[in-house]
């Protein structure tokens, strides 16, 4: 029912800063590694921050046209982390 | 004929469509064109708070629990609800709003008013339908490309609601005094929004079935007889076009309510969420400017059984420990059982008398108190100072996700 997988590790990730874009896609992560493979991310879902005490937390879900994915960027320890996925092919 | 209002639609509604799944939808493309929705916490017997315009399809309704739902689509997804995520989509909404008109007024979370009367000059002849088009593509441009509205356009603000709902979803009409007899025709009196089975019930013993009987009723026979109040002139005068619903309503109570994660008759695991809510309810409080003088508290037990209990004060107070000590009190009294349903509330509001200078020092020690514990987590972020008995109830209930009012959203907005 929910297809939600809680997965909550550090990630490496490559990101793309625009210089002109629109507010909502300034940032996007655009690869990312996971379990030794490379995932490149084509579909921009959202991009929403939130505040966890005074750390600014940006999350991002993402898609590779297949799975989705939520990432967290905290911006002050400028960490990473996969929150959790949705399995394409389950839904 | 009707004496319908010739007056200029100035009136815009709009209406994010099935916002919190549209809100999943667009987070997720996994979860597009698929009939899903959203639930505050998932358990056996959730009930449905959004479902997506697929859902709704097959009919599934807002509200049905998920027996009921897997029993109509086994393959329904079923997602829990993300505040942060609503909230955000909740400010861009506004932003966008807020850069067209100066008066807007949210009626909840996802749905406002944007009012145009005196704007005419600085519209520079664009019209309101050229407006709806172009607030429509920033949504899309800002929030998302999944995100949808309704934007409904009238004369007062009972017909852009009409309007908004008239061609769901991502649709665009207007109503005015040209067409608005043959909007009536094409609709169900139930589809006039304030009237649901009773009022129908009600209108049909009159012999009002459709739209067009009921605004060919004279305005005597709603106010004597079908209505027997002065709601019969207000609906005379609302479906001609005439506004009526532009007011500001009091507010009565201010508290919060919360369905037991598990249901429980144990003091060690209801205390803390009790008091939790009250600390949520204390930052409602002072967040609306407002003191109370009586508290409620509502409890549903496991067994069916309702008990409630309520105790008004002579002096005004607004500060957590004060509004969880008298609830407590209450709380303490309640019959042995297992509470599965706490509803508080406080009531008898006044305008909030902080400002006043007092003579007694234990009381300026507890405004100074309150005042800066407001003032850390408004800068820190919610939450980030509150009392040691509400650390467990904090880690399990979840953030509420308003539906009726938005002052909740508004007030997370503020402390985001």
């Amino acid at each position: 029912m929910d297809p939600t997988i809680k997965i909550n590790k550090r990630v490496d990730i490559i990101t793309i800063f625009y210089a002109k874009s629109p507010e909502k896609t300034l940032c996007i992560p655009k690869k990312m590694k996971y379990k030794g493979s490379e995932i490149t991310f084509t579909t921009f879902g959202m991009r929403h921050p939130t505040a966890r005490g005074k750390r600014m937390i940006h999350i991002f879900d993402m898609s590779d046209g297949v799975n989705d994915y939520r990432l967290e960027f905290d911006a002050e320890g400028l960490t990473w982390t996969l929150i959790s996925m949705i399995e394409g092919s389950y839904v | 004929m009707y004496n319908i209002s010739k007056e200029k639609a100035l009136i815009m509604h709009i209406d994010l469509n099935s916002a919190f799944a549209t809100a999943e939808q667009q987070a997720h493309p996994s979860l597009r064109g698929k009939p899903m929705g959203v639930t505050n916490r998932i358990s056996k017997e959730c009930c449905v708070i959004a479902a997506s315009y697929e859902a709704k399809a097959l009919g599934i309704k807002v509200g049905m629990r998920r027996s009921e739902v897997m029993a109509i689509c086994p393959k329904f997804i079923l997602v829990e609800t993300d505040p942060p995520k609503y909230n955000d989509v909740y400010r861009k909404l506004i932003k966008i709003m807020k850069s067209y008109s100066p008066k807007i007024k949210m009626k909840s979370i996802d749905e406002g008013l944007l009012d145009f009367h005196g704007l005419e000059p600085i519209l520079k002849g664009q019209s309101l339908t050229e407006i709806g088009y172009e607030i429509k593509q920033r949504v899309r441009d800002e929030i998302g490309d999944y995100m949808r509205i309704n934007v409904g356009i009238g004369s007062n603000r009972f017909l852009a609601k009409q309007a908004a709902g008239w061609h769901k979803p991502d649709g665009l009409d207007k109503i005015d005094h040209t067409n608005l007899i043959d909007y009536y025709k094409s609709i169900k009196l139930t589809d006039l929004t304030g009237i649901a089975k009773h009022n129908q019930a009600r209108l049909n013993s009159y012999g009002m079935m459709t739209p067009i009987d009921f605004i060919n009723a004279d305005e005597l026979l709603l106010k004597k007889q079908v209505f027997k109040s002065i709601t019969g002139t207000y609906w005379y005068r609302r479906l001609r076009g005439y506004e009526i619903d532009d007011y500001e309503t009091n507010l009565g109570m201010v508290g919060r309510q919360w369905m037991v994660k598990d249901p429980s008759s144990k003091n060690d695991y209801l205390l803390p969420c009790l008091s939790y809510l009250c600390e949520t309810t204390g930052m409602k409080l002072r967040f609306r400017q407002v003191e109370a003088r009586g508290v409620y508290i509502g409890l549903s037990f496991q067994n069916g059984e309702y008990w409630q209990s309520r105790q008004t004060y002579k002096t005004p107070f607004y500060t957590n420990q004060e509004i969880y000590q008298k609830m407590l009190e209450l709380f303490n009294k309640r019959p042995h059982g297992t509470v599965k349903f706490i509803r508080v509330y406080c009531y008898n509001l006044v305008p909030s008398g902080r400002n006043q200078m007092n003579l007694f020092e234990d009381a300026v020690k507890k405004e100074w108190l309150t005042k800066a514990v407001d003032e850390i987590n408004e800068f820190y972020g919610i939450f980030t100072v509150y009392s040691a008995g509400s650390l467990d109830g904090k880690k399990i209930i979840k953030q509420k996700i308003p539906f009726g009012g938005t002052d909740y959203f508004d007030l997370l907005l503020k402390q985001s």
